[in-house]
């Protein structure tokens, strides 16, 4: 039942269908779930909390048996709501940040309180319970469920989060926001969770490739005599359980920024908090479990958004580059910036010694890759400013990293 | 003055009182019992006489017995066949189909050319190699790591460029490569090379080779595919333990996809193709075992969909329904194939319903060959009568009320509109509550909750 449902959370950004995935599952959902539904239906038309009350209560009110005739009905139903008031709205979302500014504010008036994320956190847990290892029971349905969950949770938060915005004022009210600030939760251990299921997702997943076939034994892949139609999911929904987690954690790289940005402006007030920049976690996990950083780097790769690949990069370079020379200047926040301190072979020798040869070739590589990718948004006419380019050409770059990976070797011998 | 009764000052004293009066009540109701145990007595009698009786009976009459046995048991079997009448008219099998049998041996992925390419041998000849040492035997698997760490993308949109040898392996891995890493980057580099734009500074990527409709045919059928399941369908338990088709198939629908979304530059499939590519990728919503790729079917499909120019799309809409209308079994089968062409843009609510209407034609084997004839048909059916099929009227209904949904003539002919009307009264008042028959509910529902849409309107 639940793989019918599936269609229906990913195919659209349509609240619905999570009370339809509660139902078919007979499993309740987290209350903060329904308070995200809530709050994002609640700022996009305010009218549409009707809507949702009355699927509710009608769907509620169908506690028939199990049957495929109610489940056909309940589905038909659930199609002829999407069909008629979801579809058309989600193409012509408003997108003016005023208008969601003032529609934001109109609903949290009338909201019934910020919502409680405390579930969230259960939700990550038992995802690396699966994902991790300790609980090896787990490949089911229900690990499909929490993968599928958090994929369209992300998109919730994604989606309400406008990072063009740079009005702190709007980010402030924003899902995410709230959530990582939320009192429920501890965001520090979120964080690292989200990480080792990250890295621990992108093992697994690497490790299909390099037993050449045999993934079955692997962790999290289902056994030979699964349902063939469990395993298509699983191999589907792994892959974007990671897309979805870099997503995440992407949005929170961007917020963070924006955040500091509204800082130096003196747009934050006291209200707002203090909360540790997920970069600096990131760094601190790299620095304390080397294991993860391929597995990490890895993911990186294959961004969609690379300018925050970037941006990370350039962070876990800089806490090494910058104990060393605190108020340098600032020139290692472009990758020129950071070949040009690596041409120095003293600094490179001391980068290795804190971190391997093997991380600092992967370093550079995914440096590389990621700069290349800036320039060519940059050139199109989307995406980072130049600054983050910095203004060497494209030869001059290689023939820099070729220096540096020449130098590297150089010190291995 | 009651001379029974307790003396003023033996109330007082309760040790002295109480004994009298059991004594007295005793007395009474021994006198009762006497008279009970009597009757108790009487009645005993009587069912030891019963009891004898019978006894005497079952060991003199044992013919008499079995004939009721017999007489018993018949009821029980007709009851018990009635029953399984009954309950075997409800059991309708759920869709599901058998699209994939056994997979052929999928073609060697040895690839002797690829050490050839001009990307590979540039490489060996600059002096950067000296860095990497790499041995011109080992070019395969270099490109490989390139390829999953992305940078072979990269490295062709700079180059403007892309050889056939290198879109040939890339495409070969896609179809047949075991290495999900592998297949699902070979698939990432095709998606780039087809969307990249061409830069202000770089030359629009010049790609050397693509693909062919008949090579992604041909990989579909070694996956197991059969294109004419409907002479052999027959549904299918998942439990079956019969494996699925392999997961290249997952790659091979977004490559689809990601081919269609190119047309404006390079249109790779012919309109009859993409037609034929419609159907099969509805096909492949039938069968349970891949329902996990719901998303990615829906995706393509509606990619497939807007492949077309305008000028193509009316007369191929009707050819892509024509031919699913024949190919679908009319059972549930038929509704789930309408039910996967979600109707979210004009193109796929006209092919959906188009699709709606001629299975329609079909069912009724072509007896009607305009929309008032095919309404007149079913405003005739008898759902009163006892044989009334309503399973079939319960797929009629459904067909009908997708072929309305994006139907010009409906507003064009108010005849139309009357037909449906009635059609959907004959099915909501002719039926009532109480019919216990198959689907008598779901149809009466269901023409209920439609009736109250067209008269709101």
């Amino acid at each position: 039942m639940l793989l019918r449902v599936i269609v229906y959370v990913l195919n659209g950004q349509t609240h619905v269908l999570l009370f339809c995935l509660r139902m078919f599952d007979g499993v309740k959902f987290p209350s903060f779930v329904l308070d995200v539904v809530m709050e994002k239906t609640t700022h996009k038309r305010s009218n549409r909390t009707g809507i949702e009350e009355n699927t509710l209560a009608i769907l509620e009110s169908t506690e028939a048996k199990d049957t495929r005739d109610t489940n056909d009905d309940r589905i038909a139903f659930i199609e002829a709501v999407r069909a008629a008031s979801f579809i058309p709205e989600t193409e012509t979302a408003p997108t003016y940040p005023d208008a969601v500014c003032s529609e934001r504010q109109a609903a949290r008036a009338n909201s019934i309180g910020p919502p409680d994320f405390s579930g969230f956190t259960l939700l990550i847990q038992e995802l690396g319970g699966v994902v991790n290892g300790t609980n090896f029971q787990a490949v089911d349905t229900e690990y499909l469920r929490n993968m599928l969950l958090l994929q369209y949770l992300v998109n919730v938060l994604e989606g309400d989060f406008l990072p063009q915005t740079s009005n702190w004022n709007l980010l402030r009210e924003s899902l995410l926001n709230i959530l990582l600030g939320s009192r429920r939760i501890n965001y520090k251990v979120l964080m690292k969770d989200c990480l080792s299921i990250l890295s621990g997702l992108c093992q697994a997943r690497a490790g299909i490739n390099n037993d050449h076939g045999c993934s079955e034994n692997s962790g999290t892949k289902p056994s030979e005599d699964c349902d063939p139609a469990l395993v298509f999911a699983l191999l589907d929904a792994e892959k974007n359980t990671c897309v979805a987690f870099q997503k995440l954690l992407t949005i929170i790289m961007e917020l963070d920024t924006s955040k500091i940005n509204a800082d130096m402006l003196g747009h934050t007030t006291r209200a707002d908090g203090v909360r540790t920049p997920l970069m600096e976690i990131i760094v601190d996990e790299l620095n304390y479990d080397r294991d993860i950083v391929s597995p990490f780097l890895q993911v990186g790769s294959s961004f969609r958004r690379i300018g925050s690949t970037y941006t990370k990069l350039h962070y876990i370079l800089q806490p090494s580059v910058r104990t060393r020379r605190s108020n340098g200047p600032k020139d290692e926040a472009t990758f020129d910036g950071i070949l040009k301190y690596f041409s120095n072979s003293i600094n490179l020798r001391n980068f290795v010694k804190k971190m391997s040869t093997e991380i600092v070739q992967l370093l550079l590589a995914h440096a590389f890759q990621a700069h290349l990718t800036i320039s060519s948004q940059y050139i199109d006419g989307n995406g980072d400013s130049k600054e983050n380019i910095g203004n060497s050409s494209l030869v001059q770059i290689c023939e820099d990293i070729i220096c540096a990976f020449k130098s590297l070797r150089a010190i291995d011998e | 003055m009651d001379l029974d009764a307790p003396l003023d000052f033996e109330n007082e004293d309760n040790l002295v009182s109480q004994p009298v009066v059991n004594k007295k009540r005793k007395i009474v109701i021994g006198l009762d019992d006497l008279l009970t145990d009597h009757y108790k007595q009487k009645s005993k009698l009587i069912e030891k006489e019963k009891k004898k009786a019978k006894a005497s009976k079952n060991y003199n009459s044992d013919e008499d017995e079995t004939g009721k046995e017999a007489l018993l048991s018949n009821i029980v079997n007709s009851c018990q066949n009635k029953m399984q009448d009954i309950g075997g008219e409800e059991e309708i099998s759920d869709w599901g189909l058998q699209i994939f049998g056994n997979e052929k041996n999928p073609p060697s992925l040895d690839f002797p050319q690829l050490g050839s390419c001009k990307l590979l041998q540039d490489f060996l000849n600059n002096e950067v190699n000296s860095l990497v040492e790499l041995p011109a035997e080992d070019g395969e698997t270099f490109l490989e790591g390139l390829l999953i760490n992305g940078w072979l993308s990269k490295l062709v949109i700079r180059r403007g460029h892309v050889e056939k040898s290198i879109a040939t392996w890339t495409f070969n891995l896609i179809l047949y490569s075991s290495k999900e890493e592998l297949r699902a980057s070979a698939c990432d580099f095709w998606c780039a090379i087809l969307s990249c734009k061409s830069k202000v500074d770089a030359l629009p990527t010049k790609i050397d080779w693509f693909p062919r409709y008949s090579e992604l045919n041909r990989a579909l059928s070694i996956y197991g595919f059969s294109a004419n399941f409907s002479s052999t369908a027959e549904s299918v338990n998942t439990n079956s333990g019969s494996r699925g088709p392999p997961q290249n198939l997952i790659t091979w629908i977004k490559f689809i996809a990601a081919c269609c979304q190119v047309r404006s530059k390079k249109s790779i499939f012919f309109t009859k193709e993409a037609e034929e590519l419609v159907e099969v990728v509805t096909c492949l919503f039938l069968d349970r075992r891949l329902q996990a790729l719901s998303v990615l079917l829906s995706e393509c499909i509606q990619s497939v969909i807007n492949y077309f120019t305008d000028q193509e799309w009316n007369t191929s809409c009707q050819k892509i329904a024509k031919s699913l209308a024949l190919r679908v079994p009319r059972d549930l089968n038929c509704l789930r194939t309408v039910d996967c062409i979600a109707g979210v843009n004009n193109r796929s609510k006209h092919l959906r319903s188009t699709v709606a209407y001629q299975i329609l034609l079909v069912c009724f084997n072509n007896e009607a060959t305009r929309e008032e004839e095919i309404l007149n048909l079913l405003i005739n059916i008898n759902v009163k009568e006892k044989h009334c099929d309503l399973f079939r009227m319960y797929i009629y209904l459904v067909l009908t009320e997708n072929w309305f949904l994006s139907c010009p003539n409906l507003q064009e002919k108010p005849v139309i509109n009357e037909m449906w009307g009635v059609y959907l009264r004959n099915c909501s008042c002719q039926i009532s509550s109480t019919d216990m028959r198959p689907y008598a509910s779901k149809v009466r529902n269901k023409a209920s909750y439609l009736l109250q849409g067209l008269t709101n309107k």
